[in-house]
């Protein structure tokens, strides 16, 4: 017993130093002098010379004049990956994806071809009747109680405008706390379904959203206003829409852009993806750069297909494209998108 | 066409090299292979002699022991060692209780995210070390399996062993590896992260101050870990998404090499069996038998995943509407209505594309999720709660039937109590006396057989079945439905198969021991899963070795006309029916209330 808890520790020790302590330094040898780029993690630098991102992490892009990367489940957090973890049946995940489609997609045939069907479901839904009902937003958050209830949690403001709202709806929230005898004191989001009832009634088509005013001296404040437009319509209410409008024929997004990766920094997008976002990229950078569109496009266009470059040489898979590698080049190019 | 290329290529080339490994392999543990002088000084420090089948079962038991503890002590010291540029803290106490019993059995299950957990020091201190030890010690388990059915005069020197298969082995291969991990991509150093100012100004945030937040990200020893991860079936990823990860897994060459890494050494034990006993034939079928298996796993997964949408974006419908009992409605029945669901604008043609990543191949993420089941290495290069209802069930079956190949030595001892109750059957069947390799099969060895055989099944199905009724498991689900049910069953499933890979979703992380806002069933997951990897782990290893020294020690019986033999493609048969026969009938049951009830709808399922 006393010999094989000693052969144990002799083992145990041995076993760490060669592999634990040796092993490693030798791979640390071999990537600081032969690889030092890739066992940093293949760091570039930006314009002004700082490191500006790693070629293998996405990282968030919002202007137009840039390619967006695949979604993220991890908001880009270069320090926490993660995925969705949405599985197929779940309405959060179908949410997710008709709320990016919304103000985006297009029309794939008939008069409105390629034009975006944003503006339609905004005069459907100001028009306020879902499948030969009244009042689609009523509908929406009893269909839906955890999506309304996430509106409410989404924002301080939102959270406010509903506490103001109970304020002087005194009737509602006390036959709320009737019919609900385990929520005494009911904070905004439990009251969220019978918020967005009653808004429902009082603003017919309308769904409480975002407004700035400047006023006459120049000063910017933002409140909630019950609005018929807008880009809040367009994502939240897309899904009922198609519903709807379940024959119309759309055009297809390519699906990455908008399912999340397993990591969340997926640092590829398709080509075809890239393609999809051509248009708006080359018209943005046309802008700029006060050149025409057409030549534009064709550069970039030339340069997407020089950088795409397919998994084990197009053996198992379509083409790709490297979203911070393409839009270094773009900045480096054509300089700052204003 | 190129769907199909990858996994065929991937079977192929580790097929291939199989065969120049297992005889490498067996020249190894014959200890006919003879290493430079200064390698056997170790040997010969670490040997403590001949032994039975008890002491080097007791060997290898306190040899866990001291794993266990010296794991313990990496972890709870973390905040005080070094290379912990980010100041990372303590983990929660059931936290390092779980996760040290699940590196040290080779199952690697985590409830924890390396990347924002564990600092550098304790990724290879623990981890690392686990990676080779862990697989070691179940490949030394079926040596001494083999050793004494061949009633070997003794079954050799667990200490020995570990250190032949250690460094010998891993060491030069795993090496190898890091150095092509390295030229593709995957990082090598001790920092912690690295902070980046993103190209587009202010995208990450701003901080309190107003400046815009750089993107920090998080850096290591990924060349010198992730090789030893695979070539020992261990799957713990150095990132929370493990092989997902772009620095884990920075190409579809370094994916290539992941999946061909890990199926390596549990192709190689099946003819490494055959030479050792000298019944090469004999383990040809079961490599054929196994090799049937995984190629059905893997057409299951990538049918029904690559070549299909993912249901959440499709059409459904038209609208059914039914009558279900129901015990609180008027009238004791209930109309539920199946509404018809538009199809949403997407383009699927690569099928379902959410959790995947796109720099491996179309039909990577199917095929790793098949292969990392089956040979019980539990990394994953997609999001597995996210595969489609139905493609879940090719590693769900994986992880249930737990002999597909299987980890380091232990699935070809699962694969081994199949046999003996194959032909205990079988021997039933026509009347005669059951006989292996010449020896008679008497009711001590089929009931050791079968006590290894339902350990599985019952640390599967009981916890599942307890989880599932009670707060511990329907607080932790985080999908609706028939597949929350799903995610508490493939917990149990990866902890019993010694697997490692879940549906990330449930909620099982309590994160640091000062978290203020743990997953509220975080502890019981902690406690569960690792009660349910050690029994998993030790009696199919233990129970298995003492059946084949009592069979062992039997004389041979001669070779008759009526023996049943065992490399015929009659016995492929029977061993093949024997497998699905009786993983069949014990876990349909939780098939059809999981995937299958998934797939048949509602999609989505509620609001």
């Amino acid at each position: 017993m006393l010999k094989s808890i000693s052969k144990s520790l002799w083992l145990l020790l041995f076993a760490v130093v060669i592999c634990c302590i040796v092993y490693p330094l030798a791979l640390w040898v071999v990537g600081q002098t032969v690889f030092p780029f890739q066992a940093n993690g293949s760091i570039v630098k930006g314009p002004d010379g700082t490191p500006a991102g790693s070629l293998l992490i996405a990282q968030p892009f919002t202007k137009d004049e840039y390619f967006q990367p695949r979604p993220s489940a991890a908001s880009y957090n270069g320090s926490a990956s993660s995925s969705s973890a949405l599985a197929a049946s779940n309405y959060a995940l179908r949410n997710r994806v008709a709320t990016t489609l919304g103000p985006i997609v297009r029309y794939g045939s008939g008069p409105k071809d390629g034009q975006l069907v944003a503006p339609d479901i905004e005069s459907w839904f100001q028009q306020d009747r879902f499948q030969d009902n009244p009042s689609i937003l009523l509908q929406w958050a009893d269909a839906h109680n955890s999506l309304a209830q996430a509106w409410v949690a989404a924002d301080t403001m939102h959270a406010q405008y509903v506490t103001t709202w109970a304020s002087t709806h005194g009737p509602v929230v006390e036959q709320f706390i009737k019919a609900n005898p385990a929520i005494p004191q009911p904070q905004p989001s439990d009251l969220a379904v019978v918020f967005f009832e009653t808004f429902s009634k009082e603003h017919p088509g309308r769904f409480p959203s975002l407004a700035t005013h400047t006023d006459s001296a120049g000063k910017a404040t933002a409140s909630i206003e019950p609005a018929g437009t807008g880009t809040d319509i367009q994502s939240t209410f897309f899904d009922m829409w198609r519903l709807d409008h379940a024959n119309v024929n759309l055009q297809n997004v390519p699906g990455d852009m908008v399912t999340t990766s397993g990591s969340g920094l997926d640092p590829h997008i398709t080509l075809q993806n890239a393609m999809y976002q051509l248009d708006r990229v080359a018209a943005k950078w046309a802008v700029d750069t006060k050149r025409e569109t057409g030549s534009v496009r064709i550069e970039i266009e030339a340069l997407l297909r020089e950088k795409a470059f397919a998994p084990l040489n197009g053996l198992a898979g379509e083409k790709l494209v490297n979203v911070l590698e393409v839009n270094l080049v773009l900045r480096n190019r054509y300089g700052v998108p204003s | 066409m190129d769907i199909w290329l990858l996994p065929v290529a991937i079977l192929a080339t580790t097929t291939v090299l199989a065969f120049p490994l297992s005889r490498y392999l067996s020249l190894i543990m014959d200890g006919k292979y003879l290493a430079p002088r200064m390698l056997r000084w170790f040997e010969e420090r670490l040997n403590s002699g001949p032994q039975d089948w008890k002491q080097y079962v007791g060997s290898m038991l306190l040899f866990n022991t001291v794993l266990f503890l010296f794991g313990f002590a990496v972890l709870a010291l973390q905040p005080w060692m070094p290379l912990n540029g980010d100041a990372k803290g303590m983990l929660a106490p059931s936290t390092i209780f779980h996760s040290v019993v699940s590196f040290m059995t080779n199952t690697d299950l985590q409830h924890y995210s390396g990347d924002q957990h564990l600092s550098n020091f304790s990724q290879i201190f623990f981890g690392l070390s686990n990676f080779f030890l862990s697989a070691s010690i179940g490949f030394c388990g079926l040596v001494a399996i083999i050793r004494a059915f061949r009633s070997d005069a003794h079954l050799g020197n667990f200490f020995v062993d570990m250190w032949r298969v250690v460094v010998y082995m891993f060491l030069p291969i795993s090496f190898v590896l890091g150095v092509a991990f390295l030229q593709q991509g995957s990082p090598m150093t001790f920092e912690s992260s690295v902070q980046v100012s993103t190209l587009e100004h202010g995208v990450m945030g701003t901080t309190n101050k107003g400046d815009a937040k750089q993107q920090s990200i998080v850096v290591g020893p990924l060349a010198a870990f992730v090789p030893m991860k695979q070539l020992g079936t261990n799957g713990g990823g150095f990132y929370g998404m493990n092989s997902a990860h772009p620095f884990e897994n920075p190409t579809a060459l370094t994916n290539f090499l992941s999946c061909v890494a890990m199926m390596l050494f549990p192709f190689g034990l099946v003819l490494m069996f055959g030479r050792m006993l000298k019944r090469l034939r004999h383990s040809y079928v079961i490599f054929t038998v196994m090799m049937t298996l995984m190629i059905a796993t893997v057409i299951w997964a990538v049918y029904y995943d690559t070549l299909k949408p993912n249901p959440g974006l499709t059409a459904h419908g038209p609208a059914q509407t039914f009558e279900v009992p129901s015990a609180t409605a008027p009238g004791g029945r209930r109309t539920v209505t199946l509404p018809s669901v538009a199809p949403m604008p997407v383009d699927q043609h690569l099928g379902n594309l959410e959790g995947k990543e796109m720099r491996f191949g179309t039909s990577a993420g199917a095929t790793f999720a098949a292969l990392t089941v089956d040979v019980t290495d539990g990394a994953v290069n997609a999001e597995h709660d996210s595969l489609n209802p139905i493609a879940a069930l090719s590693p769900m079956v994986g992880m249930w039937l737990n002999c597909i190949f299987g980890g380091k030595g232990v699935g070809m001892i699962n694969m081994l109590l199949y046999i003996i109750i194959g032909i205990f059957v079988a021997g039933m069947m026509v009347g005669r006396t059951p006989e292996y390799l010449g020896k008679k099969i008497g009711g001590r060895e089929a009931k050791l057989a079968l006590i290894a055989l339902l350990v599985h099944p019952l640390m599967i199905l009981f916890p599942t079945g307890i989880f599932a009724a009670t707060d511990w498991g329907i607080k932790a689900e985080s999908n609706p439905g028939a597949h929350g049910f799903s995610q508490i069953a493939y917990q149990f499933s990866s902890a019993s198969a010694n697997n490692g890979s879940a549906f990330d979703g449930l909620g099982v992380t309590y994160g640091f021991a000062n978290n203020p806002a743990p997953a509220p069933e975080a502890v019981p997951w902690d406690l569960a899963a690792a009660l349910v990897i050690i029994v998993s782990r030790f009696l199919p290893i233990i129970a298995p070795i003492a059946m084949a020294a009592y069979l062992g020690a039997k004389k041979s019986a001669p070779y008759g006309v009526g023996t049943l033999r065992d490399d015929t493609v009659t016995f492929g048969f029977l061993l093949l029916g024997t497998v699905v026969i009786i993983g069949a009938l014990l876990f349909l049951p939780v098939a059809a209330l999981g995937p299958i009830a998934e797939h048949l709808g509602p999609i989505p399922f509620g609001g």
